[in-house]
C-alpha cells in the first residue's frame, strides 16, 4: 500500500540545496557530455566519435563522474567521519559519526533510523546494509582527475580491481539506492545499469583519467 | 495492513492491524493515545520522539519513532516516558531532571529521559573513568535538540545521578 | 499615526457571541482541567522547590495542546477527525485551485474549505491578520505559505497520506500565469529624532516624548517612504522633526577632523522561533448547543478568543456558534512565535466546517516552517559620530528596513522597538533613526524573543567595538564614557524609571578573567587556532506599555492554596514563579495552580474599551469612571513580563488574603484585641516552615490560621487585575473598614466558603496616556564576554569560555533565571553562527524546510562546562522583579562577532557567520 505514497517525479530542492548546487557543486560536477539531460546519462556509444581512445576513456569517466559526484554518492563518501546529508550536502543532522565499522557510534547507530528500505513518509532513506565508505575512499571535494586516480588505486578504492569497480558501481545494492532515494532527494542521473555500462566502457578503453 | 504486537512498558499490546507505512510515532500517539512520546520534526533530527528498545540480549538502545514504521517494532519490547516511574515513584534520573530544573517547556524531555536512561544503564554494564564522564554524556545526548534550556541542566542532572552512585557507574 | 507598542485588537462585545466564562461542567474538575492543574495534590510532595510542572513533564502526562484528542475530552464524541492546512509554495503565479484528482483515492478529504466557503459564511480575518484567510482562486497568493485550503478528513490514515502527498507533490496545487509577487503598502514607517538641550539638565530641543511620534506622510512609487521633509502643508509635525533629523545627518556628513564617523551596513537574517511543539489545536463544533470548543496552545489566550470572536461575528446565525468554549494548555515552547498567531483561526474553521466531529489541526515541522511566525530580517545602515578628543558620541543616525513578510502582524511594533533600541546602552545627544517595515511575499514575521532590540543592538555593539579600535580606546572604557545612566534621557526623551546597572555590568566584564586575560590567551594560541575575545553589553525593555495580569488566590480550611492566573506556561515557569511569590505571602506553596486562564475571573466583571496604547487622556478619564473598566483585560505572555507583571495580580491578591483573612485570624488566635497596637504590625510577621512568626508571640501553624480564617468567615479568596503602562495602575478598595490602596485596579474577594464578590474601587489612578510616547521605561541589562577559537583553515569555531552577567531585581526562582540565561545563550549562539532562513522561494515558505537544513545549537556547539552566569543582587531588598528572559540572549550575539573580529581581524556585517564564511576570511 505504500506505493500509493510514492511520487517518483517529485524532487523537492530546498533553498540551501539550490544554493549549494549553484555555488559549490557547479565547480565540481561536470556538465553532461553528449547533451544528456540532467537526469540522464549518455550511453557509451555516444562517445564513439572521440577517436583517441585515451580521450574517449577520459570522456567516459567524465560522464561517469556525474554519478560519482552526485550528492547520493558523495554524502556517504565524506572527508572525515561525519556523513553529509541532503542535496545541500550539509553535515548530517543529527550529528553521527563513522564509528569502528562505518555504521555509527554505539550511542547512535545508522540502523536506528535507516531501515532495510526507504521510509518515504518521513523521507528516511534505507537499505540493508547502510554504512559509510571507508575514510580513504572519500569523494568529497575531489576533482574528477583526483577522483579517477583515487578509485583506480587499490589503496584508496577498497582493494578493488577495475572489474570489481565495475561491479561495485553497477551491481552493489547500496550504490543502487542512489537511483531510488525517495522523495526529497535528487536521484543519481540515469540508471545503475547505464552507469555500469559507462564504467565498463571506461575500463575497456584503458581507464584513462581526465586532466 | 499488518498485525502488530509489541510490549510497551511491560504491557503487551496487539495484535493490532496497522497500515504498513504508519509511523511508530503515530501508532503511539494516534492509535494508542500515548502522547508522552512527542512529535517535533518528523525527520529524526531532534530525537524528541525516541523510545527505548530492549533487546533480548539484555542491551537497550533508543530509536526514533517518527522515521520508523510501526510494524518495524513488531515483536519488540519498548519503554516510553510513561513507563519510567513505578507506582508513583520517580526514578533517580527523573528526580534529578526535576530537581535540576533540567527542562523548561519539557517537550524534549521524554527524549532526553530515554536517552539518558539508556546511557546510565550502559554505564552500569560498562563503567567508565570519572574523567571521561562529561564527554560521554555529551556524546550520548548530543543528538537531542532542546530550544529552551541551553542543555546545561540536563547534562548536570545526568552527571549528578552518576556521581551520586559512583560505585555503580564509574570505574 | 501612532503605532502601538504591541498592537492589540479591540475587544468586540457586540458580536453576540459569548466567550465561555466558566467551563461547562459545574461540578469538579474536568479531565482537561485536571491535566492543567499543577503540581496537583498527588505530585506536590514530589516537587519540593522544583517546577510545579516537573513531575508531569518527566512522566509524559498529557499537558500540551498536541497531547489531546477527542477521547481525552470529557463529554466529547470519542473519535477525532483531522485537518490539513494546505499552504502555497508559490507567490508569483496565479493560484488556480487544488488538483485533488491527483491525490491517491485513500487520501481524499471529506471536505475542502477555501476562500469561497469563508466568504459565503461571512467570516472575516481579524485586523491584526488583515489579508485573505485563504488565497482565492484566480489570485496570486499574498505571501509564501499563505493558506489556500483546509482539507478535512474523517480518518487519520487519509489525512496522513494527504499530508505527505502535499509535501512531496507540488502539482497538487495548480498555478497559472506568472504575475510576479504582489506589492502592498508598508506596515509602518516612523522617524525617531531627538536633539538634547545644550546642557545635561536642560530640556530637549526636540524629542518624540515632547513633540509626539512622527511618520512620513509620503511614499515614492516604489512604496518606500520619503524621509526628507517635503515643503507641503500636510505633515507639518513630520517636517519639523525631519528637519532636525536632517541637521544630524549633515553633521555626520561634514567630515570634521574632530569627529570619527563610521557608516556601516548590517544585515540580520530571518530565523524561526523553532519551539519544539509544532502549533496544534483540537476543536469540536457542538451544533446542538451551538458551542465551538477548542483546545489551543498560544501565548495570547485572550487575543485568540478575541480573534476567533471577530472572525465569527458577522456570520449568519445558521453558521455562527453561540458560544466559544476555549481551553488553553501548556506550550512546548513559544519564544514569541505563539503570541498573536493566526493558527487558532484555522483550528476554529476546521471545527466549524465539520460540525459534530471533533477535529484536530496540527502542523508537522515542514508546515511549521512554512506557516509559523518568523523573526524579522533587518537591513540597517548606521552612522555614528564620536568626538576624537573625548571619546563621547555626539551623534547617531540609522535607517532600518524590515522584511515584515506577508501579514502585518507585529511589524509596526518590531520596527518601533528596534528603532528605539538602536542607541543601545548609550547617552547620545543627537539621534535620528528612520524605520520602515515592508510587506513582502515572505512568510509573515512577528514576535520573537528580543524582537527589534536583538537586531539593532547587535549593530550598535559591533559598531562601538569598531569605533574603539579606530580610536584606540579600550572597548570597555569607550562604553563607560558614553553610558546612559540613571536620570539620563533615552532617544525618545524619557529616562528609564528602574534601576540602571550597566556601570556595574561593565565593571564585572572588565574584571572577568575572560576579558582580563585576553592578550595572554591570544598569545598562547596553539598553531592552527585563532583565538579572539569579545564582549558586549545590552539593555532590553520589558513590558509593552500596556501590560496586565489576572490572578486568583484561595486558601481552604486546611491551608491548601489554589492559584489561577492568565499568564501562559511555555517553559518560562510562570506557574512556579507565581506559586513562589504567593507562598512567601501565604506561608504555603500552592498545590493546585492553573495558568493560561481567562475564564476564572468573571466575578471581576471587567470591561474595556479603546486602545490602551493610543487612547487620549480624556477618553481614559471618562472610561475610568466605570469601576469595572480597565485599559486592557489580559496580556499575552511575552515581552519578558512574567516575573514583573505576570505574578503581580496573584501576589496582590495574596496580600489582600493575608492582610484581611489570615492576619485577623492570627490576631484572634493570639488573643490580640482591636485597639492593641500590634493589630497593625502585620508587615512585621513572617513565615517560617509553615508557621507565622511574630516577635514576642507564639508561632502559629499556617493550617490553624487558615482554619480560623474560615471559621470566622474572613477573607479566604481574592482575585485581582493589575495594569502597567510603565507604572502600575493604583486603586483603593473598602476592606476591613479601611481604604486599602494597592497596585491593582480591580478586586473581588470571597469570605469563608462564600462566592466571590467584586469590590468597587474608591479611587483609581491609571498611568497617564502620555506615557505611550515613551519608548522604553523598564529595562534590564546584560553583558556577555566570550572567547572563541577558530580552526585554520577549516573555519570551525568553538566557544572556549563564556560569561554572562545581568540583573533582574528580585529573583523569584533562581533556577528559572539561570535556565533562561543558559537557554538565551544557546539561542544567541544559534542566531550568530548557525540559523538562517533565506527569503522567499528558497526559504521556509516552500514547505521543504526541516531541522536538517535549519540548524540550531546543539550541546556540542556550546561551552556547557565553561559558561558562567552571574546575576547581580537587587539594588535593595524591595526592588521588584525585572524581566530578563529576552535580554540574556542579546549581548551574546555582538560579543561573538567582536570576538570573531579579535580572532580574524575581519568584521562581519551580516548574520549568521558560518564556518564557510570564516574559512574564506582566514585563508
Amino acid at each position: 500500500m505504500s506505493n500509493l505514497l510514492r511520487f517518483p517525479s517529485l524532487i523537492a530542492v530546498t533553498g540551501v540545496a539550490a544554493l549549494a548546487l549553484g555555488m559549490g557543486m557547479a565547480l565540481l560536477a561536470p556538465a553532461p557530455v553528449s547533451g544528456a539531460a540532467a537526469d540522464a546519462l549518455a550511453p557509451p556509444a555516444s562517445f564513439a566519435g572521440i577517436t583517441d581512445e585515451a580521450k574517449r576513456s577520459a570522456a567516459l569517466f567524465t560522464e561517469l563522474g556525474r554519478v560519482l559526484t552526485s550528492p547520493r554518492c558523495v554524502n556517504c563518501h565524506p572527508v572525515g567521519d561525519r556523513p553529509l546529508q541532503g542535496d545541500a550536502q550539509r553535515p548530517h543532522q543529527p550529528p553521527v559519526f563513522r564509528g569502528e565499522d562505518g555504521m555509527g557510534l554505539a550511542s547512535l547507530r545508522c540502523t536506528v533510523c535507516h531501515q532495510a528500505t526507504n521510509y518515504d513518509p518521513a523521507r528516511m532513506p534505507g537499505h540493508d546494509p547502510w554504512f559509510l565508505a571507508p575514510r580513504e575512499m572519500a569523494f568529497e571535494g575531489r576533482t574528477l582527475a583526483q577522483l579517477c586516480a583515487q578509485i583506480k588505486d587499490r589503496k584508496t578504492n577498497g582493494d578493488r580491481s577495475l572489474a570489481d569497480l565495475v561491479h561495485h558501481i553497477g551491481d552493489d545494492g547500496l550504490v543502487g539506492w542512489g537511483w531510488a532515494p525517495g522523495p526529497g532527494r535528487t536521484p543519481v542521473p540515469g540508471t545503475q545499469k547505464e552507469a555500469k555500462a559507462l564504467a565498463q566502457a571506461w575500463v575497456d578503453t584503458g581507464a584513462a583519467c581526465p586532466e | 495492513m499488518t498485525a502488530l504486537s509489541l510490549t510497551i512498558n511491560g504491557t503487551p499490546h496487539g495484535p493490532i492491524e496497522v497500515r504498513d507505512d504508519l509511523s511508530m510515532n503515530d501508532f503511539l500517539r494516534e492509535v494508542l493515545g500515548m502522547t508522552g512520546t512527542k512529535f517535533a520534526c518528523g525527520a529524526a533530527q531532534c530525537l524528541s520522539c525516541v523510545v527505548i528498545v530492549d533487546d533480548d540480549d539484555g542491551t537497550s538502545a533508543t530509536r526514533p519513532t517518527c522515521v520508523t514504521p510501526a510494524i518495524s517494532f513488531n515483536g519488540t519490547q519498548i519503554r516510553t516516558v510513561e513507563g519510567h516511574a513505578k507506582e508513583g515513584k520517580l526514578t533517580a534520573l527523573q528526580k534529578a531532571f526535576v530537581a535540576h530544573y533540567a527542562f523548561q517547556c519539557g517537550y524534549c524531555t521524554a527524549g532526553f529521559l530515554n536517552e539518558a536512561q539508556v546511557f546510565l544503564e550502559g554505564l552500569q554494564a560498562t563503567p567508565i573513568p570519572r574523567a571521561g564522564l562529561e564527554q560521554a554524556i555529551l556524546e550520548s545526548l548530543d543528538g537531542h535538540l532542546c530550544r529552551c534550556s541551553g542543555y546545561v541542566r540536563y547534562h548536570g542532572a545526568v552527571r549528578d545521578v552518576v556521581l551520586a552512585d559512583p560505585a555503580r557507574y564509574l570505574r | 499615526m501612532q503605532p502601538t507598542r504591541r498592537e492589540f485588537v479591540r475587544w468586540v462585545a457586540a458580536s453576540g457571541l459569548t466567550l465561555a466564562l466558566a467551563r461547562l461542567s459545574p461540578a469538579g474538575a474536568l479531565p482537561f482541567e485536571a491535566s492543567q492543574t499543577l503540581p496537583g495534590p498527588a505530585n506536590a510532595p514530589l516537587i519540593g522547590r522544583a517546577r510545579i510542572d516537573g513531575v508531569a513533564k518527566v512522566t509524559g502526562a498529557k499537558l500540551y495542546a498536541s497531547d489531546f484528542r477527542a477521547a481525552d475530552m470529557e463529554g466529547w464524541p470519542a473519535t477525532t477527525a483531522h485537518a490539513l492546512l494546505v499552504r502555497t509554495p508559490d507567490a508569483s503565479h496565479v493560484y488556480e485551485g487544488l488538483n485533488l484528482d491527483a491525490l491517491p483515492p485513500q487520501a481524499r478529504p471529506t471536505k475542502v474549505v477555501g476562500a469561497t466557503d469563508v466568504a459565503a459564511a461571512a467570516l472575516r480575518a481579524p485586523p491584526f491578520y488583515a489579508g485573505d484567510l485563504f488565497c482565492p482562486v484566480g489570485q496570486t497568493p499574498l505571501y509564501l505559505g499563505q493558506p489556500v485550503a483546509l482539507l478535512l478528513f474523517e480518518s487519520f490514515d487519509a489525512y496522513d497520506r494527504a499530508r505527505i502527498a502535499f509535501r512531496d507533490n507540488r502539482a497538487l496545487l495548480r498555478f497559472g500565469a506568472e504575475t510576479g509577487p504582489r506589492t502592498g503598502p508598508n506596515y509602518a514607517a516612523l522617524r525617531f529624532t531627538r536633539i538634547a538641550g545644550p546642557t545635561p539638565g536642560a530640556p530637549d530641543v526636540y524629542s518624540p516624548l515632547q513633540q509626539g511620534w512622527i511618520s512620513p506622510g509620503f511614499t515614492e512609487d516604489s512604496g518606500r517612504p520619503i524621509w526628507r521633509p517635503l515643503p507641503t502643508a500636510e505633515g507639518g509635525d513630520y517636517a519639523r522633526g525631519a528637519t532636525y533629523g536632517e541637521e544630524i545627518r549633515a553633521l555626520l556628513a561634514a567630515e570634521s577632523s574632530d569627529l570619527l564617523v563610521l557608516k556601516r551596513d548590517f544585515q540580520t537574517q530571518s530565523v524561526d522561533p523553532m519551539f519544539l511543539e509544532p502549533e496544534c489545536g483540537l476543536g469540536w463544533y457542538e451544533e446542538g448547543a451551538g458551542a465551538l470548543h477548542l483546545v489551543l496552545g498560544v501565548q495570547s489566550p485572550f487575543e485568540a478568543a478575541e480573534a476567533l470572536d471577530y472572525m465569527l461575528a458577522e456570520a449568519p446565525a445558521t453558521v455562527r456558534p453561540k458560544r466559544l468554549d476555549l481551553d488553553f494548555a501548556s506550550l512546548g515552547g513559544g519564544f514569541g512565535g505563539r503570541d498573536h498567531t493566526p493558527f487558532p483561526l484555522y483550528a476554529g474553521l476546521a471545527a466549524l466546517f465539520l460540525p459534530g466531529r471533533p477535529i484536530r489541526l496540527a502542523h508537522d515541522r515542514y508546515q511549521q516552517f512554512q506557516g509559523g511566525i518568523k523573526r524579522h530580517a533587518f537591513h540597517m545602515r548606521s552612522q555614528i559620530g564620536i568626538d576624537r578628543a573625548t571619546g563621547l558620541i555626539s551623534a547617531f543616525a540609522a535607517d532600518h528596513v524590515l522584511d515584515g513578510g506577508g501579514l502585518a502582524n507585529y511589524s509596526p511594533s518590531v520596527a518601533t522597538v528596534g528603532a528605539t533600541a538602536a542607541t543601545g546602552i548609550y547617552s547620545i545627544p543627537k539621534v535620528d533613526v528612520t524605520t520602515v517595515a515592508e510587506h513582502t511575499r515572505g512568510v509573515t514575521a512577528g514576535s520573537m524573543r528580543g524582537y527589534g532590540t536583538l537586531q539593532t543592538m547587535t549593530a550598535i555593539e559591533t559598531l562601538i567595538d569598531e569605533a574603539a579600535t579606530a580610536l584606540k580606546i579600550d572597548p570597555v572604557d569607550l562604553r563607560r564614557r558614553n553610558l546612559l545612566t540613571a536620570g539620563g534621557r533615552t532617544m525618545t526623551g524619557n529616562p528609564w524609571t528602574v534601576s540602571v546597572r550597566t556601570p556595574e555590568i561593565l565593571d564585572k566584564l572588565d574584571a572577568h578573567p575572560i576579558w582580563r586575560d585576553r592578550a595572554a590567551r591570544k598569545a598562547a594560541a596553539p598553531a592552527g587556532v585563532l583565538v579572539g575575545t569579545g564582549l558586549a553589553c545590552c539593555t532590553k525593555d520589558y513590558g509593552t506599555g500596556a501590560d496586565c495580569s489576572l490572578g486568583r488566590v484561595e486558601i481552604d480550611a486546611q491551608g491548601h492554596v489554589t492559584l489561577h492566573a492568565d499568564s501562559v506556561e511555555m517553559g518560562n515557569g510562570i506557574g512556579t514563579a507565581i506559586a513562589r511569590r504567593v507562598a512567601a505571602i501565604l506561608g504555603q506553596t500552592a498545590d493546585a495552580v492553573t495558568v493560561a486562564r481567562i475564564d476564572t475571573f468573571q466575578e471581576l466583571g471587567l470591561v474595556t474599551s479603546g486602545d490602551p496604547y493610543s487612547m487620549t487622556q480624556a477618553t481614559q478619564d471618562a472610561a475610568a469612571k466605570n469601576p469595572r473598566w480597565v485599559p486592557a483585560i489580559s496580556s499575552a505572555t511575552s515581552a519578558s513580563i512574567g516575573a514583573h507583571v505576570g505574578t503581580q495580580a496573584a501576589a496582590q491578591a495574596a496580600r489582600v488574603l493575608f492582610r484581611f483573612g489570615l492576619w485577623p485570624a492570627a490576631l484572634d488566635l493570639w488573643g490580640i484585641k482591636a485597639g492593641d497596637p500590634r493589630e497593625f504590625l502585620w508587615e512585621e510577621a513572617f513565615w517560617q516552615d509553615g508557621f507565622l512568626i511574630m516577635s514576642g508571640l507564639p508561632p502559629l501553624a499556617q493550617t490553624a490560621i487558615a482554619a480560623e480564617a474560615h471559621a470566622r468567615k474572613g477573607i479566604t479568596g481574592a482575585m485581582a487585575h493589575a495594569f502597567s503602562r510603565w507604572a502600575w495602575a493604583q486603586a483603593a478598595f473598602p476592606l476591613g473598614g479601611l481604604d486599602w490602596a494597592a497596585e491593582i485596579d480591580a478586586l473581588a474577594v470571597r469570605q469563608g466558603d462564600g462566592p466571590f464578590e467584586v469590590l468597587d474601587r474608591s479611587f483609581v489612578f491609571f498611568p497617564p496616556t502620555d506615557y505611550n510616547r515613551i519608548g522604553t521605561a523598564f529595562t534590564s541589562s546584560c553583558g556577555t564576554a566570550v572567547r572563541v577559537e577558530i580552526n585554520v583553515p577549516g573555519g570551525e569555531i568553538r566557544i572556549a569560555q563564556a560569561y554572562s552577567v545581568f540583573e533582574c531585581g528580585e529573583v523569584l526562582v533562581p533556577e528559572l533565571v539561570q535556565g533562561q540565561a543558559q537557554g538565551g545563550f544557546a539561542m544567541g549562539v544559534g542566531y550568530a553562527l548557525l540559523e538562517n532562513l533565506p527569503p522567499f522561494e528558497d526559504g521556509p515558505g516552500n514547505g521543504q524546510w526541516n531541522l536538517g537544513d535549519y540548524v540550531i545549537a546543539r550541546a556540542s556547539d556550546l561551552p556547557l562546562h565553561a559558561l558562567e552566569i552571574e546575576v547581580l543582587p537587587p539594588v535593595s531588598p524591595k526592588e521588584p522583579p525585572k524581566g530578563m528572559a529576552e535580554v540574556v540572549m542579546i549581548p551574546v550575539v555582538p560579543a561573538l562577532l567582536n570576538a570573531i573580529f579579535d580572532a580574524t581581524g575581519h568584521r562581519f556585517q551580516s548574520l549568521p557567520v558560518t564556518s564557510a564564511m570564516l574559512r574564506k576570511v582566514i585563508s
